[in-house]
């Protein structure tokens, strides 16, 4: 037991870096799903988007994926707000379960795109940094996996002041609270929420990067992608960003040492049954209210 | 047939003999295409009418037929490395899947709503990386994955496959019948309609959706195995395939959410998809994932729910000389918001 | 008329689905005024405000604002045109701070550059929520919160406030102190239409008042008037 310690100090390490990609995973989810009690089973497709058009800059341009973001970020949060203003609004005043359904015809719609665009090959998004990594205190420490944890930080605070001190940013969690209410201030809620989404599609585009540079990437790795950021929030909570940090953490934490203990192909497997067992403990989170 | 039609009505009779008919088509020489066609069809309408039963009727929005049907498909398949034979496998697999409802609800039940989506979603792609990871019978077939093929000589006839289906669809067209009248079905109804007012007249919400949802597991799990009765080999990427939920659930909104008739007619809608895009397999799911799209933003009560809207039926209804039908509740005549 | 009608509701009739709640209401508001819209529990007097402020639309007649048509208008538009609201329940924001609701009640893009100025004067009118500027809005009391709903509709610069039953579940003395803020705002050239079930008290208050009852409006006139006349004690009965 004492031995496999430092043997566990790689995984651990490796863990608790990925929280921080897998909470800028769940950082969009959880905006959307906070502001509009609406979940985006299409979430995973939309990360696994920035990853292939990243990778159609990358591979077609030669351009590095975090300088796509530009011409990727704002395309995303043209979509998505136009997604949410013609769609989804729409979808919510027909039934709560329209919303859901229509993402989950996107996530059919985007998976099958990736499939017919780019094949089912895994991809990946591969740097002149990609490999390099740094020795710290006696650990290998991959670049990129310092830099998802960097990148998540900055994004997770940015929007975190954005939604504190900016009026649209106000007019959002106010509309999230009491969307009556803010019709009464003169909010146009409609418009909030496609700003919401729009905002979502963009961390989720930018988590996608991220994730592209980190693991390779197929088709199908939208749905796991989605059931992390649920579990994520889950345990996190909503509205936290300590509670979204910490649940990336543990899912990190979760899939490292579950390959680890199980081998590689039971990290998915160990990180789903862990959000059934959250679901079946505390569906609410441990920080949520 | 003075005696038959003064109690069950010329409905009865028109039906009875429509399921004669099909039922005897196997025996009077029909082409195999045509067996096909309504093997799928009857595969599919019994699993679409389980997922209405559930999303239209019980306020769950399953997304995990997937998890009953491949589980019932392995259930069989599996069984016939242990001698089970092939028809009793058929009914293991849907025992099968029922007792895995029961487990699965544990967890799943403690959420509402989106949650419970969303829980439902999991557990489809959680089975499949299981039966990837687990072997019960060692390595076997199909590129050294986790697929198996039915162990032993099975001559299958077609005949009986295609009454297996049959059979399972009509049991599901006449389940949902009788449970509508039922006390599950009023109470069912009474939740659709305010949970909370339901909940506070002692109806008990939590068991009733419990027992929709175990006999949906049971229903859809029966559906499966029959499908695999007739495919004879198993993978883990397609038994837990998000198709299933799909053909479901487009059957169900095409044909109307909510509405009994609603699968019976989208599922015929669903089969001949199916073998149009059977061509362009690469984009069937896009396809599939557009029509979505479409008719929940555009048509949400269905083909059904917009006959009955528009009252086509009734002039209709007159000419075949029934009786008279109340006449619908015409919807709110403002549209205020 | 000396003065011109600032809020007028025409003839309205009003619906839930298929279930009529309005009969031909009719109300007018002038500048300055302090109106009251009087009635008991489901006389329909929270449906009238709800469609004066967009929530719901009249299946007949019409409301101008300051001559302009809003009956089919949006709430967030007819907010923007300077219509305040103090909704029933209050509905401040919970999980905000007293500043942050505030604050998101100067959204409209005129209130905005007054923003400062404004927070300082609820600060002033109302100190308690000066003391309580970054603790969150559900921690207050209810009297409090009441305070904060009308400071938050204040906020918005309006021309006219609305506010729905504001002395619910609240102590005299609070109701006291509520009244006398209505009167300082209507000094400060706001219109008040406020809606109530406490006609003794809203005839005290208000310059002209409307009974209404089962969606109707059976009465209406200057409070001085309506005061002496039995026909309140017939025409509304309960509390």
């Amino acid at each position: 037991m004492i031995e496999s310690l430092s043997d566990l100090a790689m995984p651990i390490t490796a863990g608790i870096l990925l929280g921080g990609l897998y909470a800028v995973v769940a950082l969009g989810f959880s905006l959307v799903f906070g502001v509009m009690k609406l979940i985006n089973v299409a979430h995973g497709d939309f990360v696994i988007l920035g990853s292939y058009l990243a990778f159609a800059a990358l591979t077609g341009i030669d351009l590095d994926p975090f300088l796509s973001l530009v011409f990727i970020l704002p395309l995303v949060l043209v979509i998505g707000f136009l997604v949410q203003k013609y769609l989804l609004n729409r979808a919510m005043a027909i039934s709560a379960d329209a919303p859901v359904i229509i993402c989950l015809g996107f996530s059919l719609m985007l998976a099958n795109m990736f499939q017919m665009i780019w094949s089912p090959l895994s991809r990946g998004l591969t740097t002149s940094y990609s490999l390099t990594s740094y020795n710290i205190g006696g650990l290998a420490i991959q670049l990129i996996y310092l830099l998802d944890l960097i990148i998540a930080l900055a994004v997770m605070l940015a929007l975190r002041e954005f939604l504190r001190r900016t009026y649209l940013g106000k007019a959002i969690v106010a509309a999230s609270q009491d969307r009556t209410a803010a019709e009464m201030m003169g909010i146009n809620t409609n418009k909030m929420y496609a700003y919401a989404f729009a905002i979502a599609m963009a961390c989720a585009a930018l988590a996608g990067v991220l994730v592209g540079l980190t693991f390779p990437f197929s088709p199908t790795s939208g749905v796991p992608f989605l059931i992390i950021a649920f579990g994520v929030v889950i345990l996190g909570g909503l509205g936290s960003m300590v509670g979204t940090l910490i649940g990336g953490i543990v899912f990190g934490l979760a899939q490292t040492l579950g390959g680890f203990y199980f081998g590689v192909a039971a990290q998915m497997f160990v990180a789903y049954v862990m959000v059934l067992v959250i679901l079946g403990i505390r569906p609410q989170g441990i920080f949520g209210r | 047939m003075n005696l038959i039609v003064p109690r069950f009505g010329q409905r009865g009779v028109i039906l009875a003999t429509v399921i004669v008919l099909l039922a005897v088509l196997p025996v009077i020489g029909v082409p195999q295409q045509w067996l096909l066609y309504l093997f799928l069809y009857f595969v599919y309408l019994a699993m679409a009418n389980m997922w209405n039963l559930l999303a239209g009727y019980s306020g769950l929005l399953s997304l995990c037929p997937a998890a009953f049907i491949g589980l019932s498909g392995y259930a069989l398949i599996l069984g016939t490395w242990v001698g089970v034979p092939l028809y009793l496998g058929v009914f293991i697999g849907g025992i099968v899947a029922a007792l895995f409802g029961i487990l699965i609800s544990i967890p799943v039940f403690r959420l509402t709503g989106v949650y419970f989506a969303i829980g439902t979603l999991v557990v489809p792609e959680a089975l499949k990386y299981l039966f990837f990871l687990w072997r019960p019978m060692g390595r076997e077939l199909h590129g050294g994955g986790a697929g198996y093929m039915v162990k032993g000589e099975f001559i299958i006839d077609i005949a009986w496959t295609y009454w297996a289906a049959f059979i399972i669809g009509i049991v599901s067209i006449f389940l949902m019948h009788f449970i509508l009248k039922s006390k599950l079905g009023l109470g069912l109804a009474g939740i659709r309609d305010n949970t909370g007012t339901a909940a506070s007249s002692g109806v008990n919400v939590f068991r009733l959706k419990l027992y929709a949802f175990i006999i949906a597991a049971f229903i859809t799990g029966i559906a499966g195995s029959v499908f695999y009765l007739f495919q004879l080999h198993i993978e883990p990427t397609s038994a837990f395939n998000i198709r299933w939920l799909m053909t479901s659930m487009l059957a169900t909104l095409i044909g109307g959410i909510g509405l009994k008739e609603g699968p019976i007619v989208g599922t015929i809608v669903v089969v001949i998809l199916h073998f149009l895009l059977a061509r362009y397999a690469g984009i069937s799911l896009f396809i599939q994932g557009v029509l979505l799209v479409i008719i929940i933003s555009l048509a949400p009560e269905g083909i059904i729910g917009f006959v009955r809207k528009t009252q086509i039926y009734r002039p209709l209804l007159k000419l075949a000389n029934r009786k008279a039908t109340c006449p619908p509740k015409t919807g709110p005549k403002d549209e205020l918001e | 008329m000396s003065e011109e009608s600032l809020l007028k509701v025409n003839h309205v009739d009003v619906f839930y689905g298929s279930l009529q709640v309005l009969w031909d209401v009719s109300l007018t508001v002038r500048a300055g005024e302090i109106v009251a819209l009087i009635g008991s529990n489901s006389s329909g007097k929270s449906t009238l405000l709800r469609t004066i402020s967009g929530f719901l639309r009249p299946s007949n007649g019409n409301i101008e604002f300051k001559g302009k048509r809003i009956e089919a208008m949006n709430p967030y538009q007819i907010v923007a045109l300077g219509i305040s609201q103090v909704p029933e329940g209050r509905r401040i924001f919970p999980d905000m701070t007293v500043s942050d609701n505030l604050v998101i009640g100067s959204y409209n893009h005129g209130a905005r550059s007054k923003r400062e100025g404004n927070l300082k004067d609820v600060y002033m009118r109302f100190p308690i929520l000066g003391l309580r500027r970054n603790q969150l809005a559900k921690t207050l009391s209810g009297g409090e919160q009441q305070m904060l709903a009308i400071g938050r509709g204040l906020m918005g610069e309006p021309k006219i406030m609305l506010l729905d039953e504001m002395s619910l579940g609240l102590a005299p003395l609070i109701v006291d102190e509520l009244y006398r803020t209505l009167r300082e705002i209507r000094e400060r050239g706001i219109t008040i239409l406020f809606v109530e079930q406490n006609a003794r008290r809203s005839l005290k208050e208000a310059d002209r008042a409307y009974i209404i009852k089962s969606g109707r409006i059976v009465l209406s006139g200057r409070a001085a008037e309506l005061r002496e006349e039995d026909e309140i004690q017939k025409a509304y009965f309960g509390v």
